[in-house]
């Protein structure tokens, strides 16, 4: 059936065969800074000797070269070109159709085919004048980053809007304007509507790889966006900030004086009952100076509008192939990205990065391994387990994203109020659900952190990709 | 060696500016610069028919802006602002590429019929007598109907033909076009040249002759191919391949020569998108890139290693602002990491150095500081390796 399509174009034929092997070269891909060995791009039939993977050399012969190195160069080089000629050519049946709106910077989406308008485009109301009437439509359409990534594809072919409408001219009633290529594409889409080339570059980075990618920052009213994460006590305002902090810093200092001392115990040992006569909390009680990512930053001495002009912001939300995606209503993403020119952008500062970070949500720790979880008492079963606490509890209760934490610090509270109850047998349970509960390994806690954003440093088409997380060392003890 | 080499001492290599970044977008310019000027660029659109995979990407070719200088420096290539140069179509430019693709459609589906029936008749021998004598029929009267309408559309598209060079300015409509022994020939026009060489060769490999026209109906000698022609989008339904054109230069209205911006004043008098030279780029704010001290030192080392013979590729995965290649990337490894440094007095923190030892000697290339002197014009070089004591 589909060999009446290849027909005219031999490329199409040649490409197909090749799935296999594109897909050996990708595990081995990032071995050494990319070899890359265009001959497995050609049929089998075509490769007078099969080169091992990746294989290069050290440098040429004098003067460019012996013979074999520049034969086996040449054959390198025109594999590569032949590859790079191919035409994207696609059925009728499966191309969709697009009109380039320049003025609005959006592609509208006339005839939409195939698994992309999935996870692509969004529906916007337009207003037309159809016979002096306005009339308000909704209709599909692309963003620029998406639309040149269909293009590319050759999964969408598209016109760009003409003044002049040249479906009423005779002979031309298949136009719906001018016809773009490739090139027109990538001149006219990429400058618009926040969209660079590094941004494309990742945009169809991902894209390539399965990934859903879609605006953090929504272009207009009618993208869909994820519902808003709770990150209630990081977005209040810097001055309640300060005084909360300021009397909790202030009580700290003034507690051991005047709360907890006693003059015939001077050394506080015999406080310790009273607590849990653990070092976490001997420890907690040492700790006079405030830390934490909740204590903000000391305001940068430079001017205040770096907020403005920073290149770190929030730009794609990432969903991870597997999930079910629903396109009119996303659910929270996976990663949130940046992108940042690398040629022009140094490293994030600290106020960058914990302004970064002021709006993401907690991510919840990886889990326990599945046999770790079996194992565990039905005790410690019944409890939430760390990574299943839902988000907004974590983040109103102003409490620390570990469970642990809050069986502690309620531990705490009650051994205040009712010192009385827990030298009772009440108290040696406690421990062990803490122990079975609170086991996580630190360290993976703490190489992951609470919060994670992925930065994409691009370098004209060099895309690396940098994952900065936000982790709490005061939050794990190592005792 | 490759076929773009022979006319490039001539004709520069246009490189198409867009929101400061130079593409190249036709493959025989990638090839020469490749193998006539050592500048690899990189590689960063979807492969079509490749395009779930990132190791190996396609046209367009991304130019670093080190590149871009040298090569309009050493009048190589030409700067095209590519936002201008695309004009707005005219309407009969818009009618011939219309008709192309009408001629390309009916040449596919043609063919495609052709070659069904070739197999058919192949595969006819496994079929009983029955099934044969029954397709006998079906075919005579496909054939019958096919002529019926075949004379009827020739008066009608004999009609519409007159109509279209009435309604013409110019001289746009060739007859020739609707010619049908030209078929084959127009529909490969929206492809490549090598395509159209490979097209014609599977054609006759295929056992098919040049003629447009299947073997089958050409008895019935229609003015038209038999398959019926009036909408290429919507209505046929044999699928048929269309061609998403990669480069704009097959395109009528693209001149690079002319320019659609509303004229300047001052620049009234050269209304073209094709700059020769930076300063005349960069009056015309199409390309400002050696603009600070930083990115002059950044061309300066570029073009420095790259007159001595070497390849230069992307640094920023090893550390540095360019890997030095003694050869072609795609055969040889890299020498160095080479990192550029502003000025010679420019400080130079200790860790800076055991840093990039230390990476150097980790991917097996020794480092190399290029010091610019912004005064003389001139580089230095200091390469890093660690001594192999112990």
């Amino acid at each position: 059936m589909d060999d009446s399509l290849e027909v005219p174009i031999t490329e199409h034929r040649d490409a197909s065969l090749l799935d296999n092997s594109v897909n050996d070269e990708d595990q081995a891909s990032d071995d050494e800074e990319g070899v890359l060995d265009w001959t497995k791009l050609l049929p089998a039939s075509a490769r007078p000797v099969i080169p091992k993977r990746g294989e290069k050399e050290y440098e040429p012969r004098a003067a460019g070269g012996t013979s074999l190195q520049m034969h086996i160069l040449d054959r390198s080089r025109n594999a590569m070109f032949d590859t790079l000629r191919t035409t994207r050519s696609t059925s009728s049946k499966a191309i969709s159709y697009g009109i380039w709106h320049p003025t609005l910077a959006r592609t509208e989406v006339t005839v939409a085919r195939g698994i992309h308008f999935t996870t692509m485009g969004h529906s916007a109301p337009r207003t037309s004048i159809e016979e002096g009437a306005t009339k308000s439509q909704k209709r599909l359409e692309l963003l620029p980053e998406e639309a040149v990534y269909l293009i590319e594809r050759g999964t969408l072919f598209c016109w760009k809007e003409l003044a002049l409408d040249p479906s009423k001219r005779p002979g031309l009633t298949e136009l719906a304007g001018s016809p773009m290529s490739v090139q027109q594409a990538y001149t006219e889409m990429l400058g618009t509507e926040d969209m660079s080339l590094e941004k494309f570059q990742v945009f169809s980075y991902l894209k390539r790889l399965g990934y859903v990618v879609t605006r953090a920052i929504p272009p207009n009213n009618f993208y869909p966006t994820p519902p808003p994460q709770l990150v209630l006590e990081r977005t209040e305002s810097t001055l309640k900030k300060f005084a909360t902090q300021f009397f909790k810093f202030f009580a700290n200092i003034s507690r051991p004086p005047f709360a907890n001392l006693d003059w015939w115990n001077p050394v506080w040992i015999s406080a310790w009952p009273h607590c849990n006569k653990n070092y976490a909390s001997i420890f907690r009680s040492l700790r006079i100076i405030p830390a934490g990512h909740s204590i903000s930053l000391q305001p940068p001495q430079t001017t205040r509008n770096w907020k403005d002009s920073t290149p770190y912001r929030i730009f794609y939300n990432l969903y991870k192939p597997a999930t079910p995606f629903k396109k009119s209503a996303p659910q929270h993403p996976d990663f949130q990205l940046v992108v940042v020119n690398a040629r022009t952008t140094p490293i994030p500062t600290l106020e960058e990065l914990t302004n970064l970070f002021n709006t993401l949500p907690e991510t919840p720790l990886p889990g326990p391994r599945k046999k770790h979880s079996q194992s565990l008492p039905p005790l410690a079963q019944a409890q939430p387990n760390p990574s299943q606490i839902p988000v907004n509890q974590q983040t109103t209760s102003n409490l620390t994203s570990s469970l642990s934490e809050i069986t502690n610090t309620s531990n705490r509270l009650f051994t205040k109020l009712f010192p009385w109850l827990f030298r009772s047998s009440t108290l040696p349970i406690t421990p062990t659900t803490i122990k079975n509960v609170q086991k996580p390994n630190p360290f993976v806690a703490l190489k992951t952190g609470k919060k994670i954003i992925i930065v994409a440093a691009v370098d004209m088409g060099n895309i690396s990709f940098f994952r900065f997380g936000q982790g709490e060392f005061t939050e794990w003890p190592m005792m | 060696m490759s076929s773009g080499s022979r006319s490039s001492k001539t004709k520069p290599i246009p490189l198409r500016v867009a929101n400061k970044v130079a593409y190249v977008w036709d493959v025989d310019d990638i090839a020469t610069l490749r193998s006539m000027h050592r500048v690899c660029g990189v590689l960063t659109g979807t492969l079509p028919h490749l395009s779930q995979q990132n190791v190996f990407l396609g046209v367009p070719l991304v130019l670093m802006p080190e590149e871009v200088v040298l090569l309009v420096d050493t009048g190589v290539a030409v700067l095209i602002n590519d936002s201008t140069a695309h004009l707005q179509p005219t309407i009969p430019q818009l009618t011939k590429w219309s008709r192309e693709q009408q001629n390309s459609m009916r040449s596919q589906l043609a063919y495609a019929e052709s070659k069904t029936l070739r197999e058919g008749t192949q595969s006819g021998r496994a079929l009983s007598e029955e099934a044969q004598r029954k397709r006998k029929e079906r075919e005579e009267r496909k054939k019958a109907k096919a002529r019926e309408q075949a004379i009827i559309e020739a008066e009608e598209a004999h009609e519409a033909d007159i109509e279209d060079a009435n309604g013409k300015s110019s001289g746009d409509s060739d007859p020739a076009d609707s010619e049908p022994n030209v078929y084959m020939i127009s529909s490969t026009s929206t492809v490549t040249p090598a395509k159209a060489a490979k097209l014609r060769e599977s054609a006759l490999k295929g056992g098919g002759s040049l003629s447009p026209i299947p073997s089958t109906s050409s008895n019935s000698t229609p003015s038209k191919p038999s398959t019926p022609t009036p909408s290429f989008l919507s209505s046929s339904s044999q699928p048929y391949t269309i061609v998403v054109p990669a480069s704009s230069s097959e395109l009528e209205w693209y001149s690079p020569t002319h320019s659609s911006a509303p004229s300047f004043s001052s620049f009234a008098s050269t209304a073209t998108s094709t700059y020769t030279t930076l300063n005349a780029a960069r009056a015309a704010d199409v390309w400002t890139y050696p603009a600070t001290l930083t990115e002059r030192a950044r061309c300066g080392v570029f073009r420095g290693l790259w007159e001595q013979g070497y390849f230069m590729g992307v640094g920023i995965k090893f550390g540095g602002e360019y890997l030095v290649y003694p050869g072609d990337p795609l055969r040889y490894h890299s020498h160095f990491t080479a990192t550029v440094i502003e000025s010679p007095v420019a400080t130079l923190r200790p860790m800076e150095i055991v840093a990039h030892g230390r990476l150097g000697t980790a991917t097996k290339k020794a480092h190399l500081l290029c010091g610019w002197d912004d005064v003389k014009k001139e580089v230095s070089y200091l390469s890093i390796e660690w001594a192999g004591f112990g």
